[in-house]
């Protein structure tokens, strides 16, 4: 018998398909061709915000090919739900999207009505013969000025453009800023960004008349809501939904939650009986998925003397675009619970709105939240330091919360609304962040900017810390099934290309003791994997490989009874559950396994980011030179994989940073729909991500695993502007999370005092 | 994202090429390398009736110096006019050429193309103003040649008549000595530029500046010839005064409504400035 393998938990085993999806083999869902299939093309909303006087398909339905066209008047009226609990409220539910809409139409890409055809060209000129009748209104476009003083209601139903007032008060922050020496005050504003993953959306629907069952691929992210949702929308059973993920080019979060076209393509399959599918093109895209981040913040914080912290207000608002969509209201909730950040304050007291503009509907992208509400935080903190005079490093390491005083809480106090309470589990923050300064080289990176200051250049050195709560629950359940050179797992969670079927596998190969490659992973199906709440939140791994952990500790149980043991006695090894005295059992011969790991709250975990950046005053142009992060991520189940993400996140985030805007005109008309317009980063405008990994463990699960997928992004935009406002130091003033060469030319060439995102 | 419908012939010859455009009447289009048309038909921004794809023609990619002039045929690709052993005098279009876009873009991009589809920001545009290009038109009534000066009219229009090709450019080759440059901001590489300049001049045995010629894209709804700026270089030596005077000046030039959301008109007024000096710090032996 093998000595046990171990060591895979922890190993950069390369991720799983990699040279199947490079060489072009793999399987997306606009690669899907079934017999019969039929093209959907969605007419959009040309206006930000018009009564809808009518929709005339008739002309469209001339057009040879055409099989079909529909609007709302042929559907029933529905509400696509909010999928998240924790991010209802009454207000929330008054203002969800209908597939299709009714009287008004909200923003520019709104679906009016679909044109389906035997040919996706035929299907895009006659959707261009639809006419939409439409009275035109004044669109509401300002987050800030949309909560106070619009006359124009997004939803005139509603009453208000305020759809949630969210308050959270900790201490006695009148107190706190009573006692201050310094407050530094500034209104600092979150530019508003999208996803863009390289594929864009896209579903095959099949509806079985003889069966009743209807097929779905593409979903991802969310497959078994999904599947929920289009039962109880079609009124079918259960067990008749079926939604398959294929491949997937990317989700970073708006990607797989169900959309308006999820359900009509669902209703266009059944009525027509005929396999019907819809791919997204990038304008499309650029207007009909969920964009991101856009948010306004007077921020206050009040300080000693000595740069001790002592407290913050903050009135935020926080926009929602036309709709509430499936992730209800976290474009507010979750900026509200990262703002406190890793910092040990006194007291603060935070007050957030929700707002309605007519604009695309906000959702959440990779680091949701806590990349808004670091930056908004970290600006502060520099603008402080810079107040106090100091390293803003130092600064940084005085208020960190000890770990002396882990685990660690910001209970809501009185007047706070119900909100879910800030709690840190563990970790050692000043450690991380010190091991952060370490990996960068942050002594050497000041040197080398007084030398560059010295040569008559603009550099400065940007930092940021953060707190990323990840892992949401509620649980996940998977099945293992031993077999001879064979193990079967099968998890509820997606797949989005960050490659959790390889970290999956690991953890089950090193707990169960086989090879590797003998370890199969299936999510893809509904109809084989009966539950599971999907990939976001950087859950997967945490959630799924816990549960595994479960299904073998269930195996271990199954086996001791066979093995004449107590379950502690059985140790798994090549294959086998094994006892002492050489008695074994094949994993085939135990029989499948469930295992469930149901995690309460979030998961807590610190990081930061440094960066060199250099600014060229003639043309605004700043560059990042070098990027260097440290994420906590409990433990590293696959080190390359890890590294994968938080370099990509961290990509992500300075294009977001230099480069990406979505932009709208004086009309609401987006003027970012393609990637000439919007432009995301390439390898030429891109340092090396240089990336510190901490393993703080945890105690929330017995794997010790914290999230990673995201983490690269949360202190990205802090840093960089920090970075910036650094190297151009009494120049301008950066307020905005948009450092493009624009935008800071201007600041650097209009008194100080403004918003450089303001143009 | 799908082209609007349209009908499709391929031309074999410059001849039938012409005729095919002539039979195809006013809303056929010529199709060369694509990367400007095609995504304009897949907006629909252009609903041509006909596409006449000129792009397997040979002998339209004649790139040598002949009778006083360089000759730059329609088809010559823009990564064929960046390897080009283009010097001195013709550095600016070599170097133009090479900030076009990315590598897949300039090997299918023509430089008939982007001189026809007349956008203000093409870097060749800004070169064919520059160094007084003749543009050379053929159609099945003759042959005819215009300055580029005449030739760009606004964005996206020319003074080609829709039955005429864009049959080559004539540079006309410049006295010894003469050096060209090209500079200009794009905010990724790749990108459309937000200003560019093209810039040229003798150094006289004194060092003094003569023949000096600047042109300035993306500020205008044309490719925009800076001729105070010339003239107030001309005879000067390049040194700092002069030089930022002269950048003055073509700045003076950019109109203040030409920017867009990404970069508007003062900035760009800015860009061009600083670009015309570095520019002209290179000519005058600088980095
Ligand atoms: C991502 C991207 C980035 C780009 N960046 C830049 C850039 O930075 N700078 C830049 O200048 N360009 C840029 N381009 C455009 C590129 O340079 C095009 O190649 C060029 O503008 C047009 O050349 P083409 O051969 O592709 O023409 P096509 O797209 O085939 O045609 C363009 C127009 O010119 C007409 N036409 C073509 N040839 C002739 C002819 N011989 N006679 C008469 N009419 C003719 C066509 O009918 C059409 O109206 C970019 C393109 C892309 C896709």
């Amino acid at each position: 018998m093998s000595a046990p393998r171990g060591g895979l938990i922890g190993s950069p085993a390369p991720r799983r398909k990699n040279r199947e999806l490079l060489t072009g083999e793999g399987t997306y869902v606009a690669d899907i061709r079934l017999e019969g299939q039929v093209y959907a093309r969605v007419v959009r909303s040309p206006s930000a915000h018009a009564r809808l006087l009518g929709v005339d398909t008739s002309e469209a339905l001339r057009v040879p090919g055409v099989v079909a066209a529909i609007t709302a008047d042929d559907i029933d009226d529905i509400r696509i739900p909010i999928r998240l609990p924790f991010a209802e409220s009454p207000e929330a539910n008054a203002v969800l999207q209908a597939p299709l809409a009714a009287d008004v139409v909200r923003y520019v890409g709104e679906p009016v009505a679909v044109v389906v055809a035997d040919d996706p060209y035929v299907a895009e000129d006659a959707a261009e013969l639809v006419s939409v009748d439409l009275e035109e209104l004044e669109p509401v476009l300002d987050p800030a000025t949309s909560a106070e003083s619009s006359r124009t209601l997004v939803h005139e139903s509603f009453g208000s453009n305020t759809i949630g007032r969210l308050a959270y008060r900790y201490g006695d922050v009148d107190a706190a800023f009573a006692q201050a020496d310094v407050v530094v005050r500034r209104r600092l504003r979150v530019h508003r960004l999208a996803a863009t993953p390289m594929e864009t959306r896209g579903l095959v629907a099949d509806y079985d008349s003889g069966s009743g069952g209807l097929t779905v691929w593409g979903g991802a992210k969310v497959k078994h809501f999904t599947r929920a949702l289009l039962s109880r929308v079609l009124g079918l059973e259960l067990t008749k939904v079926r939604v398959i993920e294929v491949e997937v080019g990317g989700g970073f979060g708006t990607r797989g939650e169900p959309y308006p076209e999820d359900i009509l393509v669902a209703l266009l399959a059944r009525r027509l009986e005929r396999p019907v599918q819809w791919i997204e093109d990038r304008w499309e895209h650029m207007v009909a998925t969920n964009h991101a981040r856009e948010q306004e913040h007077d921020f206050e914080l009040a300080a000693g003397a000595d740069g001790r912290m002592l407290g913050f207000r903050v009135r935020g608002w926080c926009d929602h675009g036309a709709y509430v969509r499936t992730q209800g209201l976290l474009p507010v909730v979750l900026p509200m619970v990262h703002l406190p950040g890793p910092y040990e304050w006194q007291a603060f007291s935070m007050d957030l709105d929700a707002v309605l503009t007519n604009r695309t509907p906000v959702g959440t992208y990779r680091g949701p939240g806590m990349t808004e509400a670091t930056f908004v935080r970290e600006r502060m903190v520099d603008i402080l330091a810079a107040e106090l005079q100091m390293d803003p490093a130092d600064l940084r390491r005085r208020n960190l919360i000890p770990a002396e005083s882990m685990p660690f809480s910001f209970m809501p106090g009185p007047g706070s609304g119900a909100v879910m309470p800030i709690m840190y589990q563990g970790g050692d923050f000043v450690q991380a962040f010190d091991q952060m300064l370490d990996g960068a080289g942050y002594d050497r990176m000041r040197v080398e900017q007084q030398q560059a200051r010295a040569d008559g250049q603009h550099a400065g050195v940007g930092i940021s810390a953060y707190i990323e709560f990840a892992a949401v629950g509620p649980f996940e359940e998977v099945e293992v099934i031993g077999g001879a050179g064979n193990v079967v797992v099968r998890a509820g969670v997606g797949s989005l290309g960050q490659g959790v079927e390889t970290a999956l596998a690991q953890i089950a190969a090193e707990l169960l003791d086989v090879p590797l490659t003998d370890v199969t992973v299936e999510f893809h199906d509904t109809a084989e994997v009966p539950q599971g709440f999907g990939a976001f939140a950087s859950r997967s791994t945490v959630l799924a490989g816990n549960a595994i952990a479960a299904a073998v500790d269930e195996m271990r149980a199954v086996a001791a009874p066979l093995l004449g043991c107590g379950p502690d006695d059985v140790e798994f090894r090549g294959g086998a559950a094994t006892a002492p005295g050489d008695r074994s059992v094949g994993l085939g011969d135990i029989g499948p396994t469930r295992g469930r790991f149901e995690k309460e709250g979030l998961t807590a975990s610190f990081g930061g980011a440094v960066c060199s950046v250099s600014v060229n005053p003639a043309d605004g142009r700043a560059r990042v030179d070098r990027f260097a992060l440290a994420h906590d991520v409990g433990r590293a189940v696959n080190p390359r994989l890890l590294r994968g993400q938080l370099a990509g996140a961290a990509a992500q985030g300075i294009g977001g940073a230099l480069f990406e805007e979505i932009a709208y005109d004086e009309h609401g008309q987006p003027l970012s729909v393609t990637f000439a317009d919007y432009m995301m980063p390439t390898a030429a405008e891109l340092p090396d991500v240089e990336v510190t990994i901490i393993e703080h463990g945890s105690g929330s699960n017995p794997l010790g695993i914290k999230g990673g997928g995201e983490a690269g992004m949360v202190g990205s935009l802090g840093a960089v502007a920090n970075g910036v406002a650094d190297a151009v130091g009494a120049g301008a003033e950066v307020l905005s999370s948009s450092v493009s060469s624009a935008h800071l030319w201007h600041a650097l060439h209009r008194p100080t005092g403004h918003d450089p995102g303001e143009e | 994202m799908k082209p609007p419908p349209f009908a499709y012939a391929a031309a074999g010859t410059l001849d039938e090429a012409v005729a095919l455009l002539d039979e195809a009447g006013e809303d056929a289009k010529l199709l060369a390398g694509g990367q400007s048309l095609l995504p304009l038909l897949a907006f629909r921004l252009a609903r041509p009736s006909h596409l006449i794809d000129i792009g397997g023609i040979e002998g339209l990619d004649t790139l040598e110096e002949q009778d006083g002039c360089l000759r730059v045929g329609a088809l010559v690709r823009h990564a064929t006019l960046e390897r080009a052993d283009l010097n001195g005098g013709w550095q600016a279009l070599r170097e133009a050429a090479s900030l076009i876009g990315h590598l897949p873009i300039r090997v299918r991009g023509t430089f008939g193309g982007s001189l026809a589809h007349a956008d203000p920001a093409s870097e060749l545009g800004v070169v064919a103003a520059a160094f007084d290009a003749e543009i050379v038109l053929r159609s099945v009534r003759g042959v005819r040649t215009m300055p580029a000066r005449d030739f760009f009219l606004a964005p996206l229009t020319t003074a080609a008549d829709p039955d005429e090709v864009l049959v080559e450019a004539r540079f006309p080759t410049p006295g010894t000595g003469f050096r060209s440059v090209f500079e200009e901001f794009s905010p990724r590489i790749g990108d459309f530029a937000y200003a560019s300049v093209a810039a040229g001049c003798r150094l006289a045995t004194d060092g003094s500046a003569r023949d000096v010629r600047i042109a300035l894209g993306s500020v205008g709804p044309t490719p925009v010839r800076a001729l105070d700026a010339e003239q107030a270089l001309s005879g000067s030596f390049l040194d700092d005064t002069a030089i930022v005077e002269c950048a003055r000046l073509a700045a003076e030039l950019c109109d203040p409504d030409a920017g867009d959301w990404h970069a508007d008109g003062t900035y760009r007024r800015a860009l061009v400035s600083h670009l015309v000096e570095r520019a002209l710090r290179r000519l005058g032996g600088g980095p």
